[in-house]
């Protein structure tokens, strides 16, 4: 072996060896790239914490290289019990102690920039009534940081499998606030979760995937979590219902909310339940107001009339166009003139709560107009259809004449031969 | 001078005609014959006129019937479907893109297109019923009998290949229906013992229903099966003729042949009786097609399984029952009955042709007859069901997470609360 091909090979060894010697398990804390922390038998804590290795490594904390002892304190090179304890330790902290714990990083812009994340939880929390119940009055029902987020097993809202994902959060809420107990000395009712579910934003979440659908945090804020107060509800709502808002604001009622003597929203939907009212339940939900045959009613009766009369017109299209597609149409235009109709019909059951009746009669004339024109053509094809038929008529009767002259041919025939 | 132009123009027309005659080959009759619209032998060596009349004078069996007619019934429903066949490929488009929408065309649009495409759905489902009632007589009057064995196998075969027409046409509108009728069927097929999978796999060309399937379902209608249908019928056509009428089920052994001098004359009595007939069935189809139009399902669309599955052709029907209720190996065991059935001839040799000496033919004949209405009135009342079928994700192989999934034990942090952690004010 030549002394050139003995250095390659002492290099190449010396190489493979440094890549595959163990390196000190905690070397690299707050490493800004995404490191998978293994936590394996070098880390003192798992030796004898070895069921929280587990959970902590499916946390996002794991994953951006933290480890046991930048939260607990202690010492994870030594490997007997004291030693590990080393001070400073905190081992497990108190509710206070964990929402420290956390605002120590979260609190801190500086850190919290690389990873795009709001450093305003411990101030938003603070103003909340779990902050001044936990932070302020110093009782334990306030929940802290953990309570929410788990302790190790800590996940973006982003994924699936957290505890304040869309699909989650509000369970998360209820663990507590279904909690009779608990939720006692505060009066706060412990049926809102199942309200909620059954309610229209809890079937789109639940029923119909749409993660867009609000959550408990949505209307009442995460970290800064407080109820709305009657006048502030029709702003609430309107993050997500802009239009709706703004008619609101355009009508009568809107005036007596500003006005401070009616709760915006509230005064029709339930909070939780957030039921969409029928169209022929309108007057109804009028009359646990207003009283039945004063004028507010007649208002009511002629705005229900209009709702229904707008939902069976649209309805009445709507068949048209399955009887179009049954005959063979090409309903192209047909469902392009729908979805207009669909579109008024959306846009009267906004105008309405503006009671705006020139408008409100505007839009209803335009729905019944495109309908119409939609039934036309449906009254059209089928007028077609009908003519169809009368062919049977010619046929039948030409058909009978070969029969009749066949017969006839044929009974000569046979007679002329007998 | 008017006269003498009009003479001089029926002079030229004689000649012409006279010419024609002269030059035109007795053979062109023998491809008429060969199509089954003539029966009796061709004198090659008469002119073409004189070779016509001799044909037409030729007498047929003095026992073939009104019964007789079946078969005809069906081949005319073959012409028909052929003719509006023709008629619709001039408007349709075999794609997943114009198909459905050329459907609505040659309904909406084209003048009488309505007509035709409802003629050739109508003609597909009473060519079936026509085909079935045919092969049940023959099979009563145990026509099937040598020498016309291969007569049945050929008879059998064209049924096949008529439900292979209707199946492969079923999916050309591409709406809702067809498409999942087709995705149920071939979903199905996919059950069956051994070659299931492969054999799914190649009447779809692809792993579900698409525009694959639509490509060669349209090849195999347009251009694969007319061929197969026109040669087998020629063959039938031209055994009928070699081996005669099957005798009446009194007569015993071997067949007399169709006699010349006795009997019933082709022309006019057997030409008027099939105009009674073809009347009639024309007067029917287009009565059906009037009054009972296939409805246009919505554009097929793979994501969207439709609440209920509209049938629009009798085998369909069958096909659904026999899907819910009959397991692959039920069904094996049907089509080995329906190999029984194939093979029938081969084992029923015995001259007798009474029904009462043929209880075991008769047995199969009927158990054939009870489950097919069986299976067909079941599919009837599948009609507002949704398909079985549901779209089922394929397993697509993924790298396992890195994450552990397994449940979290309760949070360390938080144990259950003791007196010293405050209570409610």
């Amino acid at each position: 072996m030549t002394r050139s091909r003995q250095f390659q090979l002492t290099v190449a060894f010396l190489a493979l060896a440094t890549a595959l010697a163990p390196r000190p398990a905690h070397a690299s804390v707050f490493v800004l790239a995404q490191v998978r922390v293994t936590l394996d038998s070098t880390y003192g804590c798992v030796s004898c914490h070895s069921e929280m290795r587990r959970s902590f490594i499916a946390g996002i904390h794991s994953e951006w290289g933290m480890r046991c002892h930048d939260c607990h304190g202690g010492d994870p090179g030594a490997f007997e019990i004291p030693a590990g304890h080393r001070q400073p330790f905190l081992g497990t902290p108190t509710k206070r102690e964990t929402v420290q714990l956390c605002a120590s990083c979260h609190s801190d812009p500086n850190q919290m920039r690389q990873y795009g994340l709001p450093a305003d939880q411990l101030a938003e929390f603070r103003t909340s009534r779990h902050g001044e119940l936990l932070l302020t009055r110093g009782i334990n029902d306030g929940p802290a940081c953990t309570d929410c987020h788990d302790a190790h097993t800590i996940l973006p809202p982003e994924d699936a499998r957290s505890d304040v994902h869309p699909t989650n959060i509000s369970a998360t809420c209820a663990t507590c606030h279904d909690d009779a107990e608990m939720m006692a000395p505060y009066g706060i009712p412990v049926d809102q979760f199942e309200t909620y579910r059954q309610s229209a934003h809890g079937t789109s979440l639940y029923e119909e995937g749409n993660y867009a659908a609000p959550t408990c945090a949505n209307c009442h804020g995460s970290h800064a979590a407080l109820p709305a107060p009657p006048g502030e509800v029709p702003n609430v709502c309107g993050q997500c219902h802009v239009l709706v808002r703004q008619e609101f604001y355009a009508g009568p009622h809107g005036d007596a909310t500003l006005a401070g003597e009616l709760a915006g929203c509230l005064a029709c939907h339930s909070q939780h339940g957030t039921e969409h009212i029928p169209s022929d339940g309108v007057q109804a939900t009028c009359r646990e107001c207003h009283e039945s045959g004063g004028p507010s009613d007649a208002i009511a009766g002629a705005l229900q009339e209009t709702l229904v009369q707008a939902e069976q017109d649209l309805e009445a299209a709507r068949r048209s166009i399955e009887e179009l597609v049954l005959h063979g149409r090409d309903v192209t235009t047909a469902r392009l003139r729908f979805r207009t109709a669909q579109a008024n019909q959306l846009q009267l059951e906004l105008v309405q709560h503006s009671l705006d009746s020139v408008r409100i009669e505007d839009l209803s004339r335009r729905v019944r107009s495109t309908s119409r024109g939609i039934q036309e053509m449906a009254e059209v094809s089928s007028e077609r259809r009908w003519e169809h038929k009368l062919m049977a008529i010619p046929v039948w009767f030409l058909a009978l004449a070969v029969v009749a002259f066949s017969a006839i041919k044929l009974s000569v025939v046979r007679r002329s031969r007998d | 001078m008017v006269r003498s132009a009009l003479s001089s123009i029926g002079t030229a027309l004689s000649q012409t005609w006279r010419a024609v005659k002269a030059s035109t080959d007795a053979s062109v009759l023998a491809t008429a014959r060969f199509l089954g619209f003539l029966y009796g032998p061709i004198d090659r060596s008469l002119p073409v006129d004189q070779a016509l009349k001799k044909t037409l004078n030729y007498r047929l069996a003095p026992h073939v019937g009104w019964r007789h007619s079946f078969g005809g019934i069906a081949y005319l429903l073959f012409v028909i479907l052929v003719a509006t066949g023709v008629m619709l490929v001039f408007y349709y488009r075999p794609s997943p893109q114009e198909a459905h929408a050329s459907v609505q065309h040659i309904v909406s649009d084209v003048a009488f297109g309505w007509l035709v495409r409802d003629v050739h759905a109508w003609s597909a489902n009473l060519i079936v019923i026509a085909l079935l009632l045919h092969i049940g007589r023959v099979f009563l009057e145990a026509s099937y009998k040598p020498p016309r064995e291969t007569n049945w196998l050929i008879g059998l075969l064209l049924m096949v290949v008529v439900f292979l027409f209707g199946a492969s046409g079923y999916l050309l509108p591409w709406d809702q229906w067809s498409y999942w009728l087709v995705a149920e069927i071939t979903h199905a097929m996919e059950s069956l013992p051994m070659f299931g999978a492969t054999m799914a796999e190649a009447v779809r060309g692809d792993e579900v229903v698409s525009g694959a399937t639509l490509s060669r379902f349209f090849a195999l209608h347009v251009v694969l099966l007319p061929w197969v249908a026109a040669a087998l019928l020629v063959y039938h056509f031209t055994l009928v003729r070699r081996r005669g009428i099957a005798p009446p089920m009194g007569v015993p052994g071997d067949a007399p042949k169709d006699v010349v001098g006795s009997g019933i004359p082709f022309f006019p009595d057997h030409l008027l009786r099939s105009l009674i007939v073809s009347a009639l069935v024309i007067a029917v189809v287009i009565t059906l097609a009037a009054f009972f139009p296939r409805p246009v399902g919505d554009p097929a669309d793979i994501s969207t399984v439709p609440d209920s599955l509209v049938t629009t052709w009798l085998l369909a029907d069958v096909a659904r029952a026999l899907i819910r209720y009959v397991g692959p190996w039920l069904f094996i065991a049907l089509v080995a009955l329906l190999g029984g059935l194939v093979v029938l001839p081969l084992f029923d040799r015995r001259p007798a042709r009474q029904l009462r000496d043929r209880r075991i033919a008769l047995l199969l004949g009927a158990g054939f007859v009870l489950i097919f209405a069986a299976a067909w009135y079941a599919g009837r009342q599948m009609r507002d069901t949704p398909p079985s079928i549901a779209v089922e994700p394929r397993a697509v192989a993924v790298e396992p997470s890195p994450i552990s999934t397994e449940p979290l034990g309760p949070s360390p942090i938080r144990p259950a609360p003791s007196a010293d952690e405050g209570g409610v004010p």
